[in-house]
């Protein structure tokens, strides 16, 4: 009984603040809402069906399978490397495990003004570079050419997110019973044999649950990309994420951007839900 | 260890480096670039090294600008969004690792769903819920909807450091004839701290750092977070790049400063599950 009294505030807060808006999605998804008179009309599927011929949708759903594969690639890729390296104990690797930890709590909002800075037309440092290389025109900005602005805020994705990666790495690395290394040394086996049969089959279960993580939390990740390009230029870089935010908090389509939201959910879930059952099919 | 024999030192140490690079030289940049006159901060081909500094920005900023309002704000919601969420989570994280009770398996999964959860997918139903409480642009606003998203994770975290307290301690106690709220002020509490303090910095972080909702909810300068009043220098239309280079140190700063001090329990943090990227 005490249990359910420490455990209450708790519970109350979750259930008005967490609980009761996932209800309200969905309830909102099914309306249309009059922002300026605050009338709201129920229609049924009937934003969900717009959505379906909303001219707009097949460009942002590319744009958002782009930025997740991409920023996944370079996250796994970047974050695995820098696992095995830190892994070592060399001299100096404590002081360079911190600096690589550092993108964790660095405001997204500092990451995007020094990005921008560092691309900026006139004065930025790698845009100077890329004209300097006339990889890009005097005075232009990779920010205002469609493909450029999106490798540019996959980038910044990358530099924010594979931390995550490679500490997750690491802990799975630390975990690895030096016997193993012991018995594949026994065998004879060549280091990348010991990588290959020893370290990668180590790392596989960590890999399958945090490919799901970061596919999640990096399909839905809008403040880096609102912040660098606002979704440009001309939608380049509009992902599922800033489209939601754009049709409820820049056209106060309620209804509309809760359907839209309701939509992404539903689609990460059904592939959680689809990717975990296959993963325990094979592991069985 | 497991890997030693893979890359030689050097080339670890060439890896290293370059990645060392890749994510300390921006940060490095913006500090050398909040310190450059502007004679040689708008130039091109651009200085890397500057042979002058000046702290004109920031004082601009100070003097000028609403930035002290917006770091007042920022640290106001920071604190309140860490005691609420530290309240919340430090008592339902005890409870589950000390008490049965119903619907204790649906409250865990919830939390961890919740953690999992994208904001992006709830913050409309979240807004309305605060326009109707008649929060907007409030800094209580703020802090519940920053309660909103750290207080998931916090509970997991805070869960393991109990777990990690053993029962006996607690029975002991209750033998001596304590109740189980003194129990869980006067002995667990303490014993829990260190983890407690890195929690809190976490959770501080997050909100510190938050966007989204703040954007969403504050439409008056008084109340603006920092990445707010940065994100309205940045696009406005005479773009002040030696402001808000100084801007984003000063915002950057204090978090370094906090994960440095609780970086030892960063890695048992990722180990339960708790981080969030």
């Amino acid at each position: 009984m005490a249990g359910i009294l420490f455990v209450m505030p708790a519970i109350i807060f979750m259930v008005v603040f967490v609980a009761y808006p996932v209800f309200d999605a969905v309830r909102l998804s099914l309306l249309v809402i009059d922002f300026a008179t605050d009338e709201s009309k129920f229609v049924g599927l009937a934003n969900f069906a717009q959505m379906l011929r909303d001219a707009k949708a097949p460009m942002v759903a590319v744009n958002t399978l782009i930025w997740t594969v991409g920023s996944l690639f370079g996250q796994f890729a970047l974050g695995l490397g820098a696992a095995l390296c830190i892994n070592r104990n060399l001299p100096g690797m404590q002081l360079i495990r911190t600096i690589l930890l550092l993108p964790y709590v660095v405001p997204v909002i500092a990451i995007a003004l020094f990005w921008r800075w560092l691309l900026d037309g006139s004065y930025g440092l790698v845009s100077y570079l890329l004209q300097a290389a006339a990889l890009l025109a005097p005075n232009q900005s990779p920010l205002a050419i469609p493909d450029a602005a999106m490798a540019s805020v996959i980038v910044a994705n990358i530099w924010r997110g594979f931390p995550f990666v490679m500490i997750s790495y690491w802990a799975a690395l630390q975990a690895i019973p030096e016997e193993q290394y012991e018995a594949a040394s026994v065998d004879g086996a060549n280091t990348w044999q010991e990588f290959r049969y020893v370290t990668l089959p180590n790392l596989i279960e960590i890999s399958k649950v945090m490919f799901v993580l970061r596919l999640i939390w990096t399909v839905t990740f809008f403040d880096i990309i609102w912040l660098i390009t606002k979704g440009g230029p001309g939608g380049a870089t509009e992902h599922w994420p800033i489209w939601i935010y754009q049709e409820s908090m820049g056209f106060f389509r309620f209804g509309y951007g809760a359907a839209l939201a309701l939509t992404l959910a539903i689609a990460l879930m059904a592939f959680s839900v689809v990717y975990f059952s296959l993963m325990r099919r094979d592991t069985r | 260890m497991s890997m030693r024999r893979l890359l030689p030192g050097m080339a670890t140490y060439a890896v290293t480096l370059l990645l060392a690079g890749f994510i300390g030289f921006p940060l490095l940049w913006m500090l050398i670039c909040s310190l450059k006159p502007s004679a040689q901060l708008f130039v091109s081909p651009p200085h890397l090294l500057p042979t002058e500094f000046t702290l004109e920005w920031y004082r601009n900023i100070v003097q000028q600008s609403d930035a002290p309002t917006y770091f007042w704000n920022s640290l106001v919601v920071g604190a309140a969004t860490t005691a609420i969420c530290l309240s919340l989570g430090t008592l339902a994280g005890y409870a589950v690792t000390r008490f049965e009770f119903p619907g204790k398996s649906i409250f865990l999964v919830s939390a961890l769903l919740s953690y999992v959860f994208p904001a992006i997918v709830l913050f409309i139903p979240i807004y309305i819920i605060i326009n109707n409480l008649g929060l907007t642009d409030t800094l209580l606003g703020i802090v519940i909807c920053h309660t909103i998203l750290t207080f998931p994770f916090a509970l997991w975290m805070l869960r393991s450091f109990f777990a990690a307290i053993p029962r006996e301690i607690d029975e002991a106690a209750w033998v001596d004839g304590a109740s189980f709220l003194r129990t869980f002020t006067m002995i667990i509490l303490p014993l829990a701290l260190p983890g407690i303090f890195s929690v809190g910095v976490f959770v501080f972080v997050l909100s510190w750092n938050e966007f989204l909702f703040a954007s969403v909810l504050v439409t008056s300068s008084a109340h603006k977070t920092i990445p707010l009043g940065i994100a309205e220098f940045i696009t406005s239309f005479d773009v002040r790049w030696g402001e808000i280079m100084a801007m984003g140190t000063l915002a950057t700063v204090p978090v370094i400063v906090l994960f440095l001090s609780v970086q030892r329990y960063f890695l048992r943090g990722v180990l339960s599950g708790a981080v969030k990227g």
